[in-house]
């Protein structure tokens, strides 16, 4: 009995201890997971929450659902392309205009709304970071200017967008409402202008190219200028960029001598670029296609063809693609003779049909692909991850031969200075002066910056889409802006766009 | 240390230490007793017969009778045989007569392991379903979710491919909570540790015992905070007292597919292709001009299907005991090679047992189970995905590429130009298709690929006990269980061609995984029986920790650009690697910790009214400080009307009990640290010359403090009864409601959060009925005995939470979402369009107009789909989609038969569901040259030849098929013809001369028969959500031979 009673009190023993431990024995460290409450205590991690600002910029060019293809696909001079009918049902029907609330991709809308968040959380924080006055000024001044230039993208796509400046609590998630488009631009302004005096005039390509300049701040807020139609602020802002027609400007931006040089891959953070979207190989994978961590240009693989095989060498050396894009039987007809013809389309119909190359026809294929973007085979990744996702090709979003000619047009396309910007555009492709004109100005615009996702957004700009669009079911009065997608709009104080009701 | 001799090492040890518990007998002598054993007045041979305390025993000859010389102070003889309840007799001089009952037959001899405790059947108040060995044994040794379907109410099984030793979806009384977490899967106990529901693959269907389904929730609430979506108990055999019994069984057979599709052969392809090119507005040349030289062509099915794929099994068991120990130790090997593709679709699997209990004072005992499982798994990479693979591929190739490429011309051209084509052993390429391109590649040089790439598992579950009995009627029992497990891939991926789409040409690689995990529990119990008079009940209370996870770390390397493109000579010991091509990552997991304490109080009075209470308490490292604790009540009453005065004992209704029990459980089954807001990484910018990422964080997901558990109230109401003496009938009906669902919080994009917040929102109902009946009977020699079972569900969402009606499922290729979760409606419904048949001419298309007369569909040509108007605007949008039907069958059932004669024995096995929708997408939407099944021949090409099947075209603005539609379900119904064997087992009389008891041979045939209108491979497809094919691996049909030896 002595025995069963020892045995008791043991048994009992263990019980209460295991269970008067147990509150401790519930805490689970996050192991390396930083929590929010103990972050933002040094540069460091000042910077790594600006890169997570800068890292929406990849939007342009990045995932399946980007700015260049999508915009491009609604615009007269491509298609959309791909597989088939159904390859994308965003970007099919933004083509053919049968585009609606449940069509639209989400993440147009709110992966720019991701990077805003990231930037008022950073706005938030950093005033109490305990850092460098200079470089607190500096990445508060590249924050704004990021911030703006989302802004910039969701009002001049969707209009009618709500203006969120700080994070949002829980509670407030479902009250928030439209801004007018006059606020959201007055704050992009303001965004802009605060930015400008605290950027650099330069940075370093190497380390810190794609870094927001005053040059490429100045750019934007021109051309901000330009589509709210305050041509005259447009004009200064874009002189300040453009300096002397054909010359340096007073950053070290000028003209290529080569427009081809414009397309090789490895010439990033050019001369002649001012806002450039940068790419790098970091064995992206499907898994994390279009998110976060992907730095891929996705454009290259959407721009390629389709099983495509060299026969000889007379064709370029090509890895498959999936023949989004492909240019319309117009727009080659229009570039005819163009000295930037070669380096903007590859007509693959007549390399077949010569017998140098082979490829299976998507979807609207008229055999003129996107060349600007079509990768190389030298361009295929080796590393890790899946290869087609992990072209490196960086993205111009605003390049000087752009701000050329929206200087131009912001000149109202008249005067020696408008003359002298267009005729720099012509003469570094060894194109001959026209007289400057709007049509001119418009003409130059379609071929210098084809296929680079600037179309669309010019048509609607200058009004002439209901006319260039037409036969692509374009609806005036409806179809200049996108319908805001489903998700927004359940639960929400949020109004539908005209028309898409 | 090589993998596979330490393995051996191990057994070899363990088998020694085993040999230890086996020899700790002794005997002595001397009186003779003899004596007759029967059952229903017939003679029961090779009953065993053991003089109680001792190792003296005998069997029973073919008349029953038995004869031994016991101890001289022996007082009592034990008789058992497999089947029947073991009995105790006095020893009493002359032949003495001892009657077996047969288990089963006698409700209340049946015991049901209820979770820390077993109560006799008749005085259970739950709804518990049992299924013993006796029910398993004749089922091929699978996965144990097999070996469940089909045989009980309340479950729903479905495998989740045909790909051998690949697991199956299980859900117990429908879907509890929304999935992604895995919350729907019930926890597996084996021998009270709780194993994840992946490893459980590990656990040999020969070595159970029984198996427990807890369904309602005054059963499951003792398993509290993770226990709403279902429990099931494994218990594994236990040595039995008596001689010492070795048995194996074991067969061997072949499988081959049940069927293959009906797909276009190259003339018909040709000839469609060219109708799609003139009806898309193609001018010029069709692009087969010449179709009478097109021939059948290329049948990939035939090239993937293997009729004659291999299969084996082998299982030893070696079980005994004598008053102080029992063991039971079992060696199982099993092999089966997949039905596609076997080159690269195979699983192996070795496990070995042990189990032994040991009774060292008359208030101690001790015991403890092992169990050690080896998998081997070359899986065909996908299996159930339109993005390529064999099955993929073999549907949407068009049949005019040749299966290797013969023509020396064409062989030579530029399709087969690059040096990493894949060639057959006389070195020719196989065929790479120009039209048909994307991820869909030769399956024959697919495979090729794929070569030396294998997963592969070592699980060791076991636990050790030590119970007291330190005054009359308390049991104390501490329980030390754990769970070690090594799993992980080895992969090669050479330098190769398929097409212009998939290949690789610049580096290959070498990649090997490994992971560990290690998850131990404690469980504390102290019970109290006491039987007062007439008042019986049992005090319950105990404590237990679980940590799961304590370690898990995953170590992956993957080396390139190797000197040998052959997967055998292919080595990590390569030395022209560079360091720079030396890859590799690890990370470590986090643990996921419960503490509980739980008790539980049975009462009956008579075993008439009857009386079951329960309440634990959980606290979960998955939520936050202020919501870490929960606690889940439940009790259950029984009535045995039967046993009351007024109950005339009648040949109608016997043993009737009633049950009503009502019950809270709950799930915790999301990721871990879903409370805190926490900053992420990855999100990454390149600047500067790309030569590097510059990293990136911002806050992650939305915190939310208050997450709690999520919590099932569950009511069941039920009766058990015998009718007509032959019958045994079960009823249940239940309601359970799901409260609180976590699950992200869908916010606003404009948030711009990265991850909505968890939150406890969303509300969901399940209710259904669950009948099985059983009928037994002897005819003379003749058994026969039958069991049905079926099961209803409806399933309703009713709350979605504040500013939410719906969210939307999966997605299907181009399509997008095909499924929808609304409220008023069941969980993940299919939601598109509705045809209302074929435009057969313009007029047709004319005569559709609205309230104002326009067109409803202006831009349709004839051949196209109707689409029906369903919100009635006059046109056709998105908001005309609606609810399809429900990828949930609304009945399961199953039936079993089985009868013997003599030495002949017989079983069939079926399964079945219905009321249940599948998307059959076998088809890729954006590839247009891809192949069709022959029911595109009776598409619509001229007016009145299709209402039902759209024209064809390289155009179909209609979005005929590129639009989610009632045209791409089809009825899920389905009756399965699982299992049908017949068995053999030689006369004792000849066999027992030998030392033999028992010969049984065999024959079975699995999956033999489906009737099914579904015209996809296989109607049963598993998954988070049940019912989408995308190219599903179909099971295989399978014959085997095999052999029961017992002695």
């Amino acid at each position: 009995m002595i025995q069963k009673i020892k045995f008791l009190t043991i048994a009992a023993v263990i019980g209460i201890t295991a269970v008067s431990c147990s509150s401790d024995f519930l805490d689970v460290n996050p192991e390396g997971l930083p929590l929010e409450a103990n972050y933002y205590q040094n540069e460091a991690e000042a910077k790594a929450g600006l890169i997570s600002v800068y890292d929406m910029m990849r939007k342009n060019s990045g995932g399946f659902e980007n700015m260049i293809t999508m915009f491009n696909a609604g615009s007269d001079d491509q298609l959309a392309g791909g597989g088939s009918s159904s390859d994308g049902a965003g970007i099919q029907s933004f083509s053919n205009y049968t585009i609606n609330t449940n069509t639209i991709p989400d993440s147009f809308w709110s992966d720019y709304y991701r990077g805003i968040y990231r930037a008022n959380v950073l706005l938030t924080k950093l005033p109490a970071v305990p850092m460098d006055d200079a470089v607190r000024a500096r990445f508060t001044a590249e924050t704004k200017a990021l911030r703006a230039y989302y802004y910039f993208n969701l009002v001049r796509m969707f209009k009618n967008v709500p203006l969120i400046l700080t994070p949002l609590g829980t509670s407030e998630f479902y009250g928030v409402t439209q801004a007018t488009p006059e606020a959201v631009y007055a704050q992009i302004e303001l965004d802009l202008t605060e930015a400008i005096p605290d950027l650099p005039g330069t940075v370093t390509a190497s380390t810190d190219g794609g870094r927001f300049t005053k040059g490429a701040a100045q750019s934007v807020l021109g051309k901000v200028y330009l589509y709210e139609g305050k041509n005259a602020l447009a004009a200064a802002q874009f002189q300040e960029v453009n300096g002397t027609p054909g010359a340096t400007n007073q950053y070290g931006n000028h003209l290529l001598t080569n427009y081809n040089d414009l397309w090789v891959v490895s010439n990033k953070f050019n001369t002649e670029s001012i806002l450039e979207v940068s790419h790098s190989s970091q064995n992206s994978y499907w898994g994390i296609w279009g998110g976060n961590a992907d730095e891929g240009n996705t454009v290259n693989v959407m721009a390629g063809p389709r099983s495509y095989v060299k026969v000889d060498n007379l064709a370029p050396d090509l890895p498959s693609g999936w023949s989004f894009n492909v240019f319309t039987e117009d727009f080659h007809t229009f570039m005819q003779g163009d000295p930037r013809f070669d380096a903007t389309i590859l007509d693959l119909e007549a390399l077949k049909q010569a017998g140098h190359a082979d490829y299976i026809g998507g979807y609207q294929d008229t055999g003129y692909f996107l060349n600007k973007f079509i990768p190389r085979q030298s361009d295929v990744y080796s590393g890790g991850g899946d290869a087609v996702l992990n072209y490196h090709q960086n993205t111009y979003a605003i390049r000087l031969a752009d701000t050329y000619l929206m200087e131009a047009e912001a000149l109202g396309g008249t005067g020696a200075r408008a003359q002298a910007l267009l005729d720099a555009v012509r003469a570094r492709v060894g194109l001959a002066a026209v007289p400057v004109s709007l049509n001119a100005i418009k003409d130059e615009r379609r071929r210098e910056l084809a296929g680079e996702g600037h179309r669309w957004f010019d048509l609607v700009r200058w009004g002439d889409a209901p006319t260039k669009l037409a036969s692509r079911g374009f609806v005036a009065g409806k179809n200049e802006i996108l319908p805001i997608p489903t998700r927004e709009l359940q639960g929400t104080q949020l109004v539908q766009n005209p028309g898409y009701n | 240390m090589n993998l596979k001799l330490f393995s051996e090492r191990f057994r070899r040890n363990l088998f020694l230490f085993s040999m230890f518990f086996v020899f700790i007998v002794s005997a002595q002598a001397q009186k003779k007793v003899t004596g007759i054993v029967s059952s229903g007045g017939l003679p029961l041979p090779s009953a065993n017969v053991v003089v109680k305390g001792t190792t003296v025993q005998t069997s029973t000859d073919i008349d029953g009778k038995f004869s031994l010389n016991a101890p001289s102070n022996a007082t009592k003889l034990v008789v058992s045989f497999i089947g029947y309840a073991t009995k105790e007799v006095t020893i009493t001089d002359g032949e003495m007569k001892i009657e077996l009952a047969e288990e089963g037959n006698n409700l209340e001899e049946v015991v049901i392991n209820v979770g820390y405790g077993t109560q006799k059947k008749s005085v259970v108040t739950g709804s518990i379903s049992k299924i013993t060995a006796k029910d398993l044994e004749k089922v091929p040794n699978g996965r144990i979710e097999t070996a469940l379907q089909g045989r009980t109410s309340g479950v729903t099984i479905a495998m989740n491919s045909g790909q051998p030793g690949s697991a199956a979806t299980v859900r117990v009384r429908g879907i509890t909570t929304f999935d992604g977490k895995g919350g729907n899967n019930p926890i597996w106990v084996v021998d009270g540790i709780i194993v994840d529901s992946g490893g459980i693959g590990a656990i040999n269907q020969s070595d159970i015992e029984s198996l427990e389904v807890l369904k309602d929730a005054a059963s499951l609430a003792i398993y509290g905070s993770r226990s709403a979506s279902g429990v099931i108990l494994i218990t594994t055999k236990k040595g039995k007292k008596g001689k010492m019994t070795v048995s194996y069984n074991g067969f061997t057979g072949t499988s081959a597919p049940e069927r293959t599709l009906d797909l276009l052969n190259a003339t018909e392809y040709g000839a469609l292709m060219n109708e799609r090119y003139v009806n898309g507005g193609g001018t010029g040349d069709v692009p087969y001009p010449d179709l009478g030289a097109l021939g059948k062509g290329t049948d990939w099915q035939k090239a993937i299907f293997n009729n004659s794929a291999k299969r084996f099994s082998h299982e030893i068991s070696i079980s005994g005991g004598n008053d102080v120990s029992n063991f039971y130790l079992s060696f199982g090997s099993q092999y089966q090679e997949g039905i596609v593709m076997t080159q690269i679709s195979q699983y192996e699997k070795k496990n070995f047992r042990l189990n032994s209990n040991h009774k060292i004072k008359e208030w101690l005992n001790v015991g403890q189970t092992i169990g050690y499982t080896h998998q081997k798994n070359i899986g065909l990479g996908n299996t159930n995905s339109e993005y390529g693979g064999p099955l993929s591929s073999a549907i949407n190739l068009d049949p005019t590429t040749p299966l290797v490429e013969t023509d020396p011309i064409l062989a030579n051209g530029i399709a087969y130009n690059s040096p990493y084509v894949i060639r057959d052993g006389n070195g020719n390429p196989y065929g790479i298709s120009n039209v048909v391109g994307q991820e869909m590649t030769n399956p024959l040089a697919y495979a090729q690929t794929r070569l030396g790439q294998f997963g592969w598992s070592d699980d060791f579950v076991g636990n050790v006990f030590a119970e007291i009995e330190p005054i009359k009627n308390l049991k104390i029992k501490s329980t030390l269980g754990s769970k070690l497990a090594y799993w992980g891939a080895e992969g090669f991926t050479p330098m190769f061609y398929l097409s212009a789409t998939v290949n690789n040409t610049v580096l290959n690689n070498i990649t090997r995984r490994n992971n560990k995990s290690f998850s131990w529990n404690i469980e504390n119990t102290a019970t109290y029986s006491r039987k007062y008079n007439e008042h019986s009940f049992s005090l319950l209370i105990g404590q237990g920790a679980y940590k799961e996870n304590q370690i898990y770390t995953e170590t992956s390397v993957t080396h390139s650009g190797l000197s040998t493109n052959d997967y055998n000579l292919a080595s990590f010991n390569d030395p022209t690697v560079t360091q720079a091509h030396k890859l590799g990552y690890t990370f470590n997991g986090t643990p996921h910790i419960l503490t509980s304490l739980f008790t539980r109080l049975t009462y009956d009075f008579k075993e008439k009214y009857l009386f079951t209470g329960t309440v634990r308490r959980d606290g979960s490292s998955r939520f936050g400080a202020n919501k870490k604790y929960g606690v889940f009540p439940a009790f259950s009453a029984g009535w045995v009307i039967s046993k009351e005065e007024f109950w005339k004992q009648n040949d109608y209704v016997d043993n009737l009990k009633l049950r009503f029990g009502y019950g809270v459980t709950g799930n915790d089954a999301i990721g871990d640290f879903g409370y805190l807001a926490n900053i992420d990484g990855g999100r990454n910018y390149t600047l500067g010359d790309g030569t590097s990422v510059t990293p990136g964080s911002s806050p992650g997901r939305i915190s939310n403090p208050d997450l709690q558990w999520e919590e099932t109230t569950q009511t069941n109401f039920g009766f058990e009864t015998k009718l007509f003496r032959d019958f045994n009938l079960t009823f249940d009906i239940y309601k359970k409601k799901t409260t609180g669902i976590l699950r992200e919080n869908p916010i606003p994009g404009y948030v711009g959060a990265e991850a909505p917040p968890y939150a406890n929102i969303a509300d969901m109902n399940n209710s259904g009925i669950e009948i099985e009946l059983g009928y037994k009977h002897k005819f003379n020699d003749f058994n026969f005995s039958a069991n049905a079972n079926m099961s209803t569900l409806k399933n309703e969402v009713t709350y979605l939470g504040n500013n939410v009606t719906y969210f939307t499922g999966d997605g299907f290729q181009s399509m997008g979402p095909i499924t929808r979760t609304e409220v008023g409606h069941a969980y993940s419904n299919f939601y598109g369009y509705q045809t209302a048949g074929v435009f057969q001419n313009q007029a047709e298309i004319n005569a559709y107009t609205n309230s104002s007369g326009g067109l409803i569909q202006p831009n349709a040509v004839p051949g196209d789909f109707r689409w029906k108007d369903n919100n009635g605007d006059g046109t056709i949008t998105a908001d005309d989609k609606t609810f399809l039907g429900s990828p949930l069958p609304k009945l399961t059932f199953g039936f079993t038969i089985n009868m013997d004669y003599k030495g002949f024995d017989f079983m069939a096995f079926a399964q079945g569901v219905s009321g249940n929708k599948i998307f059959q997408g076998l088809r890729r939407l954006d590839i247009a040259n891809a192949n069709y099944q022959t029911e595109a021949l009776g598409r619509w090409n001229g007016e009145g030849t299709s209402n039902s099947y759209p024209r064809l075209t390289n155009n179909d603005t209609n979005g005929n098929f590129s639009n989610m539609s009632d045209f791409y379900l089809e009825n899920g119904d389905y009756l399965r013809l699982k299992v049908v064997q017949f068995g053999y087992s030689l006369p004792s009389s000849v066999i027992n001369k030998v030392g033999i008891q028992k010969v049984r041979l065999y024959v079975t045939a699995e999956n033999l028969l489906t009737l099914t209108k579904y015209t996809g491979y296989d109607p049963e497809i598993g998954g988070d959500v049940f019912g989408i094919d995308r190219g599903y691996y179909p099971q295989a049909r399978s014959f085997l031979f095999g052999a029961s030896l017992q002695f």
